[in-house]
């Protein structure tokens, strides 16, 4: 279960729909009796009366004209109740001014059809402005909600985990909706999972609504949106938002599981394949330095044989050798199986990498003695942020990969630079170097390299050093070595790069 | 006879250090857990301890700490290579050395009797110690490299006492800065490498071929040269 952290940070898809699906201010305004309704109302006949008075008595056909056009202004300008209002008063006020000004009677049929008329427009006219502003408002109102929905499908639908759609869901409602809390719980494959979000300040205890959630024809779960104490209830127009964002976010949980699967799955396809290719690397490897060792130490054990103390020396430099092969391999393989497991994370400490790489110069000298090793290192560069064991675990590989493929008395030659803001480290064998197409694949674990299958490594080294480097934030490559051969060289920045 | 206590919840490693150690003239007591272990620190009272750090019932670390609220006894922590924020742990707690598993024996025997010859008492250091063409004289706080005397910074020269008087002793970061720059030091690595990597250049140790002083990166650094004493 995870909280949805309260709307307080920008965020641009949640401004672009901030308020633009509320239902304040709704189309029925238009039916209403509001005051600008009543100015108008009251306004328009008086103006008319106004004009038509010169003329009233002389030519009746103006005057009707006249009072016709206000209750159509009033009509159009104030709605409906604007409208008839204004009829009412023309109807009473045009045959007052026309016959007998303040004698207050309806002479005869012509005055009462005439009020008839009046109203009748005011009627259809009000009714119409009503409907057309109301069709207006809904017009807007659908393409805001479609314009919601739209960024709601786009935010939801980020190959996210299906935990996460939820929260970012609970969220993104927030605002439009004016929302003070919004509760999400859901089953999903079993597993219960609650999505929260709540605004940064306000009281509880508001109008609230609750909505379905369904996959498919599956109720999954439901959510509870509550509006702050105080705030205006929820609308059927609301309800049905909701409604609808509701859909859209068990749709993109539906993808998310979905996608969750296919990668699980391509997971599994990966693993089975390295999983193979492992089986028999493994397999030959272990069992390899196994038998020298069984087969050494039986030979000793041997109460038959007789062994001098050369021979004996022998088997017993044998069973080190690959007792060393063995331990070395053994490690290779946890690192190995650490990167797979994703626990390969690097310990940063402010670490100087010349001084890594002369560590391990003079540790592996040793096992170069057959080599020449020279080291270009400049002992003023700044300290990098490494995990100074893992460095050194990724130079000693380099170091045995080069030392593996150099011919004796060949040189490896070691560089320590900055460049890019970080270290670069370079180390260049005299060995038969690797064809372009290879240099990818030789980073991948148990690749031996087509044109040298019969070397003794492990096909781990590099592999590991690669995902080393990677965890640094830096990079790993293989070029061509001027002096023939080939040189691997990585970089590691100097920060660990803030995300 | 030096009686070592090698503590070892693995039946085979006990064996092997057990023939070994004896074959090598050494008394041992092998037990299995961090209670025994404490107990026997206390009460056979042992010239080393051999521990590993992955015990049953007691963390390792744990027993350093113990053991080391009673006796001074060397220890020397035996690992696997994975544990390497462990060890460091260990040496940080009190523990003198380490020797990553599987180990040759040689190796071992080596740090052991370093261990223990350190911890001999009564043996004043000598005051003149030669290593080579370098010699250290530290009741007269002089440092002489072929004969000609060597100028160190004060900070320098207490960081060389440190070495010269914890011969074959792994030095944590840690313990180098708190010795040298105090109590309130400890994470400042830079300024020691600096100090070292200057150290280093005026004794003339190449850090690619070590003669005196060999870095473990990540933990510490430690002194090899092996010192001759000379009367003075």
């Amino acid at each position: 279960m995870r909280e949805g952290s309260p709307l307080s940070r920008e965020d641009p898809v949640k401004a672009a729909t901030v308020a633009s699906v509320s239902t304040e201010g709704d189309p029925e305004g238009s039916v209403r009796v509001t005051l600008r309704g009543v100015i108008v109302a009251l306004l328009a006949p008086a103006v008319a009366t106004v004009v038509a008075a010169p003329v009233s008595n002389t030519r009746p056909e103006i005057s009707i004209a006249v009072f016709m056009l206000a209750v159509v202004i009033a009509a159009v300008a104030g709605g409906l109740w604007s409208g008839v209002i204004a009829g009412l008063l023309a109807s009473i006020i045009r045959p007052v001014v026309v016959e007998a000004p303040l004698s207050f009677r309806f002479n005869d049929v012509e005055d009462i059809a005439t009020g008839v008329v009046f109203l009748s427009v005011a009627l259809v006219v009000g009714l119409l402005v009503g409907q057309a502003s109301e069709e207006r408002a809904r017009a807007s109102r659908r393409e805001r909600e479609a314009r919601f929905l739209g960024t709601l499908s786009t935010k939801l639908h980020t190959g996210e985990v299906p935990d996460r759609v939820l929260n970012e869901f609970a969220e993104v409602l927030m605002e439009p909706f004016g929302l003070s809390r919004v509760q999400i719980d859901a089953s999903l494959d079993g597993t219960e999972v609650r999505a929260v979000a709540h605004a940064a300040e306000s009281a509880p205890g508001g109008p609230r609504t609750r909505v379905q959630l369904i996959a498919g024809d599956a109720p999954i779960g439901q959510m509870i949106a509550e509006r702050p104490a105080g705030g205006r209830p929820f609308s059927r127009d609301d309800q049905l938002l909701l409604e609808a964002s509701a859909r859209q976010a068990t749709a993109a949980l539906d993808r998310a599981r979905l996608d969750a699967r296919a990668r699980m799955a391509q997971l599994d396809a990966e693993t089975n394949q390295l999983r193979a290719a492992m089986f028999s690397s493994v397999t030959h490897d272990l069992k390899t330095p196994l038998a020298s060792i069984k087969a050494g130490v039986t030979s000793l054990l041997d109460p038959t044989g007789h062994h001098d103390e050369r021979q004996e020396r022998e088997l017993l430099t044998t069973v080190l050798e690959e007792t060393d092969r063995l331990n070395r391999l053994v490690g290779n393989l946890l690192d190995l199986a650490r990167i797979r497991a994703g626990a390969l994370t690097p310990t940063r400490q402010p670490a100087a990498m010349d001084e890594i790489v002369e560590a391990v110069l003079a540790r592996m000298r040793p096992r170069l003695a057959d080599h020449r090793v020279t080291a270009e290192i400049p002992g003023d560069l700044p300290d990098v942020s490494v995990d100074p064991v893992q460095m050194d675990q990724v130079l000693t590989n380099l170091l045995e990969n080069a030392g593996r493929h150099s011919p004796a008395g060949g040189e490896i030659q070691v560089h320590l630079l900055w460049m890019n803001g970080g270290v670069q480290v370079r180390v260049a064998d005299e060995g038969p170097g690797i064809p372009a197409d290879e240099r990818e694949r030789v980073f991948e674990a148990f690749y031996r390299g087509a044109s040298h299958p019969e070397t003794s490594g492990s096909g781990l080294g590099l592999a590991i050093a690669r995902a080393v480097i990677v965890a640094h934030g830096g990079r790993i490559w293989i070029e061509d070595s001027p002096s023939g051969g080939c040189v691997v060289a990585f970089e590691v920045p100097r920060e660990e790069e803030r995300v | 006879m030096s009686r070592v206590l090698v503590v070892d919840d693995e039946p085979q490693i006990r064996r092997a250090l057990r023939t070994s150690l004896e074959a090598h003239g050494y008394e041992v007591q092998a037990v299995g857990t961090g209670e025994e272990a404490v107990i026997g620190a206390a009460e056979s009272a042992p010239e080393l301890m051999l521990l590993d750090l992955g015990l049953p019932d007691i963390d390792g670390t744990e027993v350093i700490r113990r053991v080391r609220g009673f006796t001074e006894l060397p220890i020397i922590v035996l690992s696997v290579r994975e544990a390497q924020h462990d060890k460091v742990a260990a040496l940080d707690a009190g523990a003198d050395d380490y020797v990553t598993k599987p180990f040759a024996m040689e190796e071992l025997l080596a740090r052991a009797r370093a261990a223990i010859r350190r911890a001999q008492p009564g043996e004043p250091l000598a005051p003149a110690i030669r290593y080579g063409a370098l010699e250290v004289d530290l009741g007269r706080r002089l440092v002489t490299l072929d004969g000609a005397p060597l100028r160190l910074t004060p900070t320098e020269y207490q960081l060389l006492e440190a070495f010269a008087t914890n011969p074959g002793k792994l030095l944590t970061h840690q313990w180098l800065l708190r010795k040298v720059w105090g109590q309130g030091y400890g994470t400042e690595t830079t300024y020691l490498r600096t100090y070292v990597r200057a150290l280093r250049k005026k004794l003339g140790d190449d850090a690619q071929a070590p003669q005196l002083i060999v870095t473990e990166p990540g933990v510490g650094y430690r002194w090899i040269a092996e010192g001759t004493s000379e009367a003075s």
